[in-house]
């Protein structure tokens, strides 16, 4: 749109991930603004899954978090050959929830996510109604391909919006290697020294 | 538990040694009995006794060495190889498990049984070193000829893309039950050679098991560079350097300082070229459920772009006709973005007009760690997209 932005309209379905069926139809438009600003998004969504036993399955799965006698700790979910204990499934669909709200404060036009792993999880029991979860996050982005970091802590009441507070790692210049600062200024010495070479 | 060695150079060496043998309550175990001079001895003493024994020995002057400073751990390493051999086991290909991921060991290994097992088919070749001196393996099919007009498929070139690697396993075993039962791709091995490289990132596998499941790129280290590693998708002399790559080492997209300074990218290239006869390229990584073929580097489509477009039509629905998977197709920079030095750009450049990139299962739930037991059935659509691929390219040599 002349002298406004990138307007798309997208119809797109969703489904349930475990049991591969359609659990809804979407229309929606987004409006990426010529200058750098969020974009201007409208959806609207039809439900074909029966909404009251959404409801019970929050509340089962709601009973189960806040009834945990130890916190729920967790890591690498999944493992490296895609492996998910079945009693942390639960908490790796809430990191799928959370992250989403990650990815929606961070994606642009050119700039997408996936959730890669869920490097860690720990439960906080809390004394009022809310289960409460600390997550490290890996976020695969592209196009750049970087494994982003973030830390997401997130609480959740049935019949409430998620609340997820999130701090992802800034990628660029990130040392692979984890080999520490000072190695790091070295290097990047020698970096500049190459070029003079 | 220690374990000393002692060597008796004289009588009364040896017997001071003789009389510990008498010393029941320091329960010393002799590996080695007494025997006579410049025979070793070896004993493993409780750590209870090692005082007393090392006493009595210098106290006649007898010298001795400590062999195995610590048993028990020894023993614990043991257990440990024994745990990995027991999982190396398959002793044929049969007995080989495709549904599960497996470790460089154990696909090198997989490779010598298969052309154990089918030397008048299969034989390997080893195309070049990778940076960590470790081979790179190229399967080759064939029922005979010379220089026969060829089928390329590589997996795992980057290496966390482990469903890759793993359908380039059953792929090769595929291959090899197709021509023994004279179906599927036996017509093709009438004509052509099939090449097949499984991994084609060894230093970034064995990366991924060993410190970094998620690891992209190679494993080298250029002087002068603060990071590790070179993206071999962008490192092919096809637009290198340009947009759609990174120049800092530290990036995923990283280039690396010039095209093909990675071994694993050379050795490909200086195979295909001194092959000549390569028909049709395909490079397999994961994810996105998308056939891709040229350019990644410009929006200038190929020359043959409406055959290819055509094709991958073809192909996508035969791989979708199995499981309901969905695929996109395109050209690579219409279709995902912009890469630049990326595989099939060259491949086409070469010539070879067939040259498509596969991007596997999934769609971004699992991502990278693909559950296992998705191997097989995305090994199965896959190869019915490659089939139709192989096909075309046979019926329109040129």
């Amino acid at each position: 749109i002349p002298d406004s932005g990138h307007k798309y309209y997208l119809q797109f379905s969703t489904e349930d991930y475990r049991t591969g069926e359609n659990a809804g139809n979407c229309l929606a438009t987004v409006l990426y603004p010529k200058k750098k600003s969020p974009p201007v998004v409208s959806m609207k969504c039809s439900h074909t899954t029966d909404q009251k036993e959404i409801q019970e399955e929050d509340n089962r799965l709601y009973e189960r978090l806040r009834h945990q006698t130890k916190p729920i700790t967790g890591n690498n979910i999944p493992d490296s050959y895609g492996n998910i204990e079945p009693a942390l499934e639960p908490v790796w669909a809430l990191a799928v929830v959370g992250s989403s709200s990650i990815m929606w404060e961070k994606s642009a036009e050119d700039m997408g996510y996936s959730l890669a792993q869920v490097k860690s999880v720990q439960q906080w029991i809390r004394k009022d109604d809310f289960v409460e979860f600390d997550y490290t996050v890996l976020l695969h982005e592209m196009p750049t391909q970087e494994i982003i970091p973030c830390h997401m802590r997130l609480t959740w009441l049935p019949a409430h919006p998620l609340k997820v507070k999130h701090f992802c790692a800034s990628h660029n210049h990130r040392l692979e290697d984890g080999s520490g600062v000072e190695s790091g200024s070295a290097a990047g010495l020698s970096d500049e020294r190459g070029a003079n070479f | 538990h220690q374990v000393l060695r002692v060597v008796p150079k004289s009588h009364e060496e040896l017997h001071k040694v003789q009389e510990l043998q008498d010393l029941e309550h320091l329960q010393l175990d002799f590996w080695l009995e007494p025997r006579g001079l410049w025979d070793p001895v070896d004993i493993r003493v409780p750590f209870p006794s090692l005082q007393p024994v090392k006493a009595h020995l210098e106290s006649g002057g007898v010298s001795y060495s400590v062999m195995i400073r610590d048993v028990q751990a020894l023993l614990e390493e043991e257990q440990q190889q024994m745990l990995r051999s027991s999982r190396q086991l398959p002793l044929s290909t049969d007995a080989f498990d495709y549904e599960a991921y497996h470790t460089l060991d154990e696909i090198y290994a997989f490779l010598d049984l298969l052309v154990a097992e089918n030397p008048n088919l299969v034989s390997k070749l080893e195309i070049g070193r990778s940076t960590e001196d470790r081979p790179l393996y190229v399967l080759k099919f064939s029922t005979g000829g010379t220089e026969r007009p060829a089928v390329w498929i590589d997996t795992g070139i980057h290496s966390r893309e482990w469903v890759t690697q793993a359908s380039g396993v059953w792929f090769a075993k595929k291959i090899v039950e197709d021509y023994a039962n004279q179906e599927g791709v036996a017509s093709i091995l009438d004509t052509m050679d099939i090449f097949l490289e499984i991994v084609t990132n060894p230093d970034g596998f064995a990366y991924t098991h060993s410190s970094n499941r998620l690891w992209r790129k190679t494993r080298s280290k250029h002087p002068g560079l603060l990071c590790v590693g070179v993206d071999p998708n962008r490192n092919w002399d096809a637009g290198f350097g340009g947009s759609g790559a990174s120049g800092n080492s530290c990036s995923q997209t990283y280039h690396g300082p010039y095209a093909n300074s990675e071994p694993e990218v050379k050795s490909i290239v200086d195979f295909v070229q001194s092959h000549g006869n390569i028909k049709a390229f395909v490079s397999i990584h994961s994810y996105s459920q998308l056939l891709l073929y040229p350019y990644g580097y410009t929006y200038t489509p190929v020359p043959d772009q409406q055959e290819l477009d055509e094709l991958s039509a073809k192909a996508v629905s035969a791989l979708s006709s199995l499981y309901g998977t969905e695929y996109k197709y395109g050209s690579i920079i219409t279709t995902i973005y912009q890469a630049s030095g990326s595989t099939v750009d060259w491949t086409y450049n070469q010539g070879i007009k067939y040259s498509f990139t596969f991007e596997l299962r999934d769609t971004g739930l699992y991502g990278f760690l693909l559950p296992a037991n998705q191997i097989v059935p995305t090994a199965q659509e896959t190869w019915l997209a490659l089939k139709v691929i192989m096909e075309h390219a046979r019926d329109n040599l040129y």
